[in-house]
């Protein structure tokens, strides 16, 4: 299958003053940062991507580029066939975009009169938007919020309307900055469904950018992890999930000063009176075994399961990568 | 998905599309309205009263004394209508280039300050509209004599033209936020300019020669005093000067803000916002 996105040896850099106020003003001292050093990557109509990285990674800087708002300093990408920062207008057709912090509705109007603006900005005809419109709001349970004005929706049901707003016009491709940033458990559960059913059922192509494992694990099938501008890992999230996703933080607050427990795949991380933290294979042994051998040894106050941090996981990526290259 | 509509009728529903959410947002925020209304009552009453002290003086020596009794005060009531009606599009553009906003606006298929300038002028509509109806209570109520049919399309046409100078020219001043922090200052710088050359407090015909002759040809006098100016002096000459005024000055101001906008959007795209 030809690719759909295909982007070579791409660079950008970014040019700052290092100081403000008059004197700067008139002899500026320039500071030149690296965003993308030579990044090279294809995606195949259909697949769902997700780019992650550390902040200035260059994650959002390669969105930007592939969405045709930011220019690259050297090298080349193409979108659908058009070059995006030459061709951005055209590409907007064709291409859905949700930047989490950034919202694409009118706040004060409800958002039925956001979607019927999109609608004439999109050159939609209006039966076909009508029908369209009615599939997506009932998969996105928006019916009862249409009324509403945006401003006065909850993080998660703004976000739900963002995403709808971005797929009005049947895009080929769905371009994803942080979609659950800030949302609560729920609604990132939420969102995390309606991204992958949609794109599954339309064929769309996902490219998203995100600081949260579960974006990654339960969205993509592909992932990319960029440091300082260059790809450091290009591979299936399977491989991916085996490798380093497969693991768990798990807090316990035990009635007893301390719990001990000797399990195959379990390190202790660090331990205070009454609070033990532990890390988890789950490829080697199931949270709820945990669970049981610690009632069983020291008695559960309270517990909590949380997914290693992003940067926990991209460093031991970087780890394995340096290994490998060594 | 795509249209079949051909790209004028596209275009134009577009635009109507934008005029009309823009409407709809400031309808949305009817209690500002209001005040704004109870606020253009006041001070056209206060200032008529002025107006009319000095009318009755009729300035002996002066220009003033060859103006229609009760004309000034009406006069006043119209350039206030217009400053009052005019949105804070600066603001508007500012935040979006200030806070990156605009990013989202680039990824739509639609020019970034067709946009804003059509929405603007639906909040225009409105609040003309609005203003209108406060201005004619103060008609009424201060016992002024009541324009006729004629002025009163005249005045229509004008204001709203008028104002969509105003709606430019503020454009132009947010569009500076691509290279200063804040347009606050060359807003006020801009604003008082308007008031001044615009003869929003007192017609441009009691200005000396030399001011006379730079203000009327300024875009400012497009926004107010030609719209203002057909209550005193209502002769075919004046209206088709002051339209031909406002439709030049458009023109002039909409090529401006293409050019700055292209100037503007090329260091985003290059530098990120």
């Amino acid at each position: 299958m030809s690719p759909i996105i295909t982007v070579r040896n791409l660079r950008k850099h970014y040019r700052y003053a290092r100081s403000s106020g008059l004197l700067a003003a008139v002899f500026p001292d320039y500071q030149t940062i690296d965003a993308l050093d030579d990044l090279s990557f294809d995606v195949s109509a259909g697949e769902r991507i997700a780019i992650i990285g550390p902040n200035g990674a260059g994650k959002s800087t390669t969105l930007k580029i592939l969405t045709g708002i930011l220019e690259p300093s050297d090298g080349s990408a193409a979108v659908l066939g058009l070059i995006p920062w030459r061709d951005r207008t055209a590409l907007a057709h064709r291409i859905g975009v949700v930047f989490g912090q950034r919202s694409q509705l009118w706040g004060e109007l409800p958002v039925r009169e956001s979607f019927d603006l999109l609608r004439h900005i999109y050159a939609q005809e209006k039966p076909a938007f009508t029908a369209r419109l009615g599939r997506l709001v009932e998969r996105f349970a928006l019916a009862h919020l249409l009324a509403q004005p945006v401003n006065r929706l909850s993080l998660g049901q703004r976000m739900r309307c963002e995403l709808v707003a971005s797929l009005l016009h049947a895009p080929s491709v769905l371009f994803l900055d942080e979609p659950t940033i800030g949302l609560d458990i729920t609604a990132k559960a939420a969102m995390r469904d309606l991204i992958k059913q949609q794109a599954h059922d339309e064929g769309q192509t996902v490219l998203l950018t995100s600081h949260d494992t579960r974006d990654i694990e339960l969205v993509s099938d592909r992932v990319i992890v960029i440091n300082a501008g260059r790809i450091v890992v290009d591979q299936p999230t399977s491989e991916l999930r085996r490798r380093f996703l497969g693991r768990k933080l798990v807090t316990i607050r035990s009635v007893a000063m301390a719990i001990a427990l000797d399990l195959p795949g379990v390190t202790m991380r660090s331990a205070e009176p009454h609070e033990t933290l532990f890390d988890v294979d789950t490829g080697k042994l199931h949270v709820e075994r945990l669970i049981e051998a610690a009632l069983a040894v020291g008695g559960i106050e309270d517990i909590t399961i949380e997914d290693p941090p992003m940067e926990e996981v991209i460093h031991e990526i970087y780890a394995s990568a340096d290994r490998l290259a060594d | 998905m795509k249209s079949m509509h051909p790209p004028i009728g596209w275009r134009i529903e577009r635009t109507l599309a934008m005029l009309c959410i823009g409407a709809a947002a400031t309808w949305a925020g009817r209690t500002v309205l209001l005040g704004r209304g109870v606020y253009y009552l006041l001070l056209i009453t206060l200032l008529s009263a002025f107006w009319d002290l000095v009318a009755a003086e009729r300035l002996p020596g002066t220009l003033a004394s060859l103006l229609p009794v009760g004309g000034l005060a009406v006069y006043i009531g119209v350039t206030e209508w217009i400053v009052l009606s005019v949105p804070s599009i600066h603001l508007r553009l500012e935040d979006d280039i200030r806070s990156g906003a605009i990013e989202a606006h680039l990824l739509r298929p639609v020019s970034y300050p067709w946009l804003r300038v059509s929405e603007t002028c639906g909040g225009l509509l409105v609040r003309l509209g609005a203003l209108g109806v406060a201005g004619m209570v103060g008609l009424v109520v201060s016992r002024h004599a009541w324009p006729s049919p004629a002025i009163w399309c005249c005045l229509c046409i004008l204001g709203v033209l008028g104002g969509m100078v105003g709606v430019l020219t503020y454009a132009l001043v947010g569009m500076c936020a691509f290279w200063v922090r804040r347009t606050t200052p060359i807003y006020l710088c801009v604003q008082k300019l308007s008031f001044l050359l615009g003869g929003l407090l007192a017609p441009l015909t009691l200005y000396p020669d030399w001011l006379l002759n730079i203000a009327e040809n300024s875009p400012f006098a497009a926004q107010l005093y030609w719209p203002a100016v057909i209550v005193i002096a209502p002769t075919a000459a004046t209206v088709s000067h002051a339209l031909l005024m406002q439709v030049l000055w458009i023109a002039i101001l909409a090529m401006l803000l293409a050019f700055i906008w292209r100037v503007g959007l090329k260091r985003v795209l290059r530098n990120g916002v």
